[in-house]
């Protein structure tokens, strides 16, 4: 059963060229162009299964957090087609809606919703979340409050409340202490024996084979490798070794 | 046929993200007057003062009639839903840029940061009608059935007021001129309208400016059920709910269409 299916898969931003009004009505009046294509991401082809998890790697600016914000519905393929067929949990940008005025409890509820947890589901989950980013006697004060530690810690904790049926992680977060870390890296670990799919964009290889059976290498916003995760690997070095 | 499709799956969507839209507008209302002493209380502070300085230089300084009822009930009765409208509109411009890293991240319809704002301000509307008490009282107006006319009348101004706010909120995303544009249009607006004055007093040969303007189709109705005792014109009421709801509907589909660039552009 196919989970994630990209076919062709492209995506341009056009940018506007002209930085100021200034330069952009002599521009528009002269015929010269305004705008001019970048391409993020040209002619993507894979596929993964349920039960099977993606890593994906590249250098900066091959295209790897588009092709996240694309599997996570956030923007349109320009060309091409892309078929999501679960619930998608992006862990990118954690706490991005997180209020700093508003205290954790009110905060957790809030961010619950923006992932779609109804509000019944959030009573169930929220004491788990709390144990979880252990935060029992600061759920009732401002999170402006609160160190940028303990923001990660629960931003990730109601991340991760429901098991989704896909997890989009852009770099391993470097959440809190080594111990919490280890232990969202545990939950995560939890998830994929639960049948999640993990979506993971990596600089490290090792990460990919601890986590991932499917590698996809960009390079320069085109696709120069999918396939298995230890053969992706391999080849990815011998990217890395040689020249530009 | 399959744009039909397409609209009640959106419906759909918008529907089962339902609680995004109350925990939205909670939040809007609570963090605005936090760690401030009075708090929720300056919704009514706020337009009591407003009404305060208005009625004074209006009725004191310039002079302006208002038949029968004094000039600073006939003033809040309209100023109230002008403010409504007025607010909506200037948060709603930055519903979309406000909450760029929400909509650079994670997917939910985004149509629900502007119904969220809106939310917000229909609380706030509701709470500063309170200042109609007091006033009511003093000057002894009395209220027959008929004020019951003001919940359509609510309702059309609130799809004419969603309307402009869906369209507002994202062409500021890919321009924001819009904000700053949307400032002296609102003035100029709040002038064409016939808030502080009576349609009376407006020029005659000017005057089919407010039969273009819905918001002073709504202003007056407001003004001929809650103060006048008697029923609006249904006529022009009519015509002021058509367009608007005509109007929602095509700034519906141009904010869906738009929708999928949001990310790219804010």
């Amino acid at each position: 059963m196919i989970i994630i299916k990209s076919e062709n898969l492209s995506k341009i931003y056009s940018l506007q060229k002209q930085r100021t009004f200034k330069e952009f009505l002599p521009a528009l009046f002269s015929g010269q162009p305004t705008k001019h294509a970048f391409h993020a991401l040209s002619h993507l082809n894979f596929e993964v299964n349920r039960e099977e998890s993606l890593g994906i790697l590249g250098r900066n600016g091959s295209g790897k957090s588009t092709l996240l914000k694309i599997i996570a519905g956030v923007t349109k393929p320009s060309d091409g087609r892309i078929t999501v067929n679960g619930q998608v949990a992006p862990l990118i940008e954690l706490g991005a809606g997180f209020h700093p005025e508003l205290t954790g409890r009110e905060n957790v509820y809030l961010n619950g919703s923006i992932l779609g947890i109804k509000k019944k589901e959030m009573d169930r989950l929220y004491k788990s979340i709390v144990n979880f980013a252990e935060l029992h006697a600061f759920m009732d004060q401002p999170v402006k409050h609160y160190s940028s530690g303990m923001y990660m810690r629960l931003a990730f904790s109601v991340a991760v409340a429901e098991k989704p049926e896909i997890l989009l992680v852009d770099e391993i977060l470097a959440v809190g202490d080594t111990k919490f870390q280890e232990k969202c890296l545990n939950r995560i670990k939890e998830f994929q024996i639960q049948g999640s799919t993990l979506v993971l964009v990596t600089h490290s290889p090792g990460q990919i084979e601890q986590y991932c059976q499917k590698v996809l290498i960009l390079d320069k916003s085109k696709q120069i490798f999918f396939g298995d995760a230890k053969e992706g690997v391999e080849k990815y070095q011998t990217i890395l070794s040689s020249p530009l | 046929m399959d744009k039909a499709k397409k609209l009640i799956l959106n419906l759909k969507l918008f529907f089962s993200y339902r609680e995004l839209l109350l925990n939205l507008a909670r939040r809007e209302i609570t963090q605005r007057y936090k760690q401030s002493i009075l708090g929720y209380f300056w919704v009514i502070l706020n337009p009591l003062f407003q009404l305060l300085v208005l009625s004074f230089v209006f009725s004191t300084i310039f002079r302006v009639s208002s038949f029968s009822v004094p000039y600073i009930v006939f003033l809040m009765v309209g100023l109230l839903p002008w403010n409504f409208f007025s607010s909506s509109l200037s948060s709603a411009s930055n519903a979309l840029v406000g909450n760029s890293s929400l909509i650079t991240k994670i997917y939910f319809p985004r149509e629900i940061l502007v119904y969220g704002t809106i939310l917000a301000k229909i609380v706030d509307f509701l709470y500063s009608c309170l200042v109609l008490i007091p006033f009511f009282l003093y000057f002894h107006i009395i209220l027959n059935w008929q004020v019951l006319w003001v919940i359509p009348i609510f309702i059309i101004q609130l799809i004419f007021t969603a309307a402009l706010s869906l369209l507002i909120s994202s062409f500021n995303l890919f321009y924001r001129d819009i904000q700053y544009l949307l400032n002296l249009i609102i003035s100029l607006w709040f002038y064409l309208t016939p808030v502080l004055y009576p349609v009376e007093q407006f020029p005659e040969k000017y005057r089919f400016i407010f039969s273009l303007n819905p918001m002073s189709v709504i202003i007056n109705a407001y003004r001929q059920t809650v103060l006048g005792g008697g029923p609006p014109n249904l006529n022009s009421l009519g015509i002021a709910a058509l367009t608007s709801i005509i109007f929602f509907l095509v700034a519906y589909l141009i904010f869906k269409k738009s929708e999928g660039q949001f990310a790219d552009y804010v």
